[in-house]
């Protein structure tokens, strides 16, 4: 199993529109060890896809440093799966052959590659589907079919870009569950990224709320729950509240209007020192 | 998430096709069919004078003996191989062309300005010079109509390649596909319906220069013989000409359509 460590220092970006810069993200310091799922929480607009987008290596004209296992990020590599917020499949090839893509350059033998792919699709449960066209996939469908395409080559980071958002809350929720069992089986570090405060809370070991103008980090709050998670555990609850106070005191644009009183204070210490606290 | 999409289909269903097939066909021939029924009233009634406008049975006839005699093979024969070459050598550098500017900025800033200019003077204009250079024989035609074909082919292709989306372009690029690999799981499969219709439309064009090439050089095929048949003033023989023209085109196109939907199984839904 690859390691899944990475590293972001002082990691900012600034937009150029209509001649103007427009700083998207300023001053990001992040430590994530290996096996951690890490969610980052914000409104539109926070940088919070800009950030994912960094940690892939799409986007790599920004300051500071992202690492990982030691490595600058330069580029799009196989280490780091991405799942988009759409699925991206490729709709002239099935979903056997969509899954594939991830193994192209993964120098496995043909049989090798077959038994990966069956074994990406029947972890997503799409057993079955395995000769389907993206066309005649349900949007739930085809989104598992694209997470089996981001973890098919054994990757040590998956990260994911709201890749619930576009679904039907029974569909979010069901796939939510796969994804904690999925990334506690295969022991990898996941990052994703989300607007829904729920969501964040229930997935992440801890969660990063950011606010926008400039894009930040504004607190990190640990959820030290054991998984299986149930959503309604109190701990969760009481996360939830802190979560939502953060993106209160962050800024404009809270995503979800329900508020009760926020036990948590902010805490104003640099990210990379409550890392280090880890579950306080 | 149902597994109705992969239903097999039922006889039924399949009877249902036919039907709906035979319709479609019903109604594709109703205009084609109201013109010849107004062609024989217009010949039967004397509207127009016979030399001017042979009934449709003359025609017919015509058609049959030049058919028994083998010359409308003949004719038919040597446009098609002409077509045959000038379509596949035309359309074949037009798409290696279209492929590399559709990939490649650099390539595009150099061809596109001369190769826009260009593509405005009808092919029929480039015929008395390419005569000079290249004579009356095969050659020029081969030529005239691999031009013809070569420039639709160009334009569709680029322009499919550069509307594959960024979103799939971005996949391409977190799986760290290859140059080549990206060109043969992204860019030709995006790009197909536009080539498809690049080469539908070059063959179109390949169809219609051949016309041109016969009409002003050659003693053989069937653009030929329609220019014979109108200085014979032979009008039955010119009719049947055109119509084998149009039907031989038509049955291309169809045959093209045809491989179209079978290369692109997955645009059709279930």
């Amino acid at each position: 199993m690859a390691n899944g460590e990475l590293g972001l220092q002082g990691i900012a970006k600034t937009f150029r529109v209509d001649g103007r810069l427009l700083p998207a993200l300023d001053g990001i310091d992040l430590q994530v060890t290996p096996g951690e799922f890490i969610t980052i929480v914000g409104a539109s607009g926070c940088g919070k896809s800009t950030l994912l987008r960094i940690i892939a290596g799409l986007e790599t004209d920004h300051a500071g440093a992202a690492v990982h296992d030691g490595k600058t990020i330069r580029g799009p590599s196989l280490a780091r799966g991405l799942v988009f917020q759409e699925p991206r499949l490729f709709p002239w090839l099935t979903v056997e052959a969509n899954v594939a893509l991830g193994l192209e350059n993964a120098g496995l033998s043909r049989d090798a590659k077959r038994a990966a792919v069956s074994e990406h699709i029947a972890l997503v449960g799409l057993t079955g589907f395995e000769n389907a066209y993206p066309r005649q996939l349900s949007g739930g469908m085809a989104q598992r079919a694209a997470i089996a395409r981001g973890l098919v080559n054994r990757p040590g980071v998956l990260l994911l870009d709201e890749p619930f958002g576009a679904l039907d809350a029974f569909t979010r929720t069901h796939l939510q569950e796969e994804l904690q069992g999925i990334v506690a089986r295969e022991g990898i570090t996941a990052v994703l990224v989300t607007h829904d405060v729920d969501e964040a809370v229930y997935l992440g070991d801890r969660v990063v709320v950011m606010a926008p103008r400039p894009g930040r980090i504004t607190r990190i709050v640990a959820v030290d729950e054991p998984r299986p998670r149930s959503r309604t555990a109190a701990a969760l609850l009481h996360k939830r509240e802190a979560v939502l106070a953060a993106l209160d005191s962050g800024g404009r644009g809270r995503p979800e209007p329900r508020r009760l009183d926020a036990p948590d204070e902010p805490l104003r210490q640099p990210a990379a020192a409550i890392a280090l606290q880890g579950a306080a | 998430m149902s597994l109705l999409a992969y239903a097999p289909p039922r006889s039924g269903d399949f009877t249902v096709a036919l039907l709906v097939r035979l319709r479609h066909a019903a109604i594709g021939l109703l205009v084609p069919l109201t013109l010849v029924l107004v062609w024989a009233l217009a010949s039967a009634r004397g509207w127009l004078p016979e030399q001017v406008l042979p009934a449709p049975s003359y025609v017919w006839q015509n058609l049959r003996d030049m058919a028994a005699s083998g010359e409308l093979a003949q004719h038919a024969g040597i446009s098609a191989i002409r077509v045959a070459v000038g379509f596949a050598v035309g359309a074949g550098l037009g798409l290696l062309l279209g492929i590399a500017i559709g990939l490649s900025r650099p390539v595009e800033d150099y061809v596109r300005p001369l190769f826009t200019a260009v593509a405005q003077v009808p092919t029929i204009g480039w015929i008395p010079l390419l005569m000079l250079f290249l004579g009356i024989g095969e050659t020029l035609k081969i030529v005239v109509i691999a031009k013809a074909a070569f420039f639709p082919m160009v334009v569709n292709t680029a322009a499919g390649i550069q509307n594959i989306p960024l979103s799939y372009r971005e996949v391409a690029a977190v799986l760290r596909l290859t140059r080549w690999q990206s060109l043969r799981r992204l860019v030709l499969p995006g790009a197909l319906p536009s080539i498809f219709t690049g080469v539908r439309y070059s063959l179109t064009k390949a169809w219609t220069a051949l016309v041109a090439v016969e009409l002003l050089a050659s003693a053989e095929g069937l653009g030929y013989l329609l220019v014979w048949s109108r200085q014979m003033f032979w009008l039955d023989t010119m009719l049947a000409a055109m119509l084998v023209i149009g039907l031989v085109g038509y049955v291309m196109d169809a045959m093209l359509a045809a491989a179209e939907a079978r290369l692109q199984a997955w645009r059709i839904d279930a």
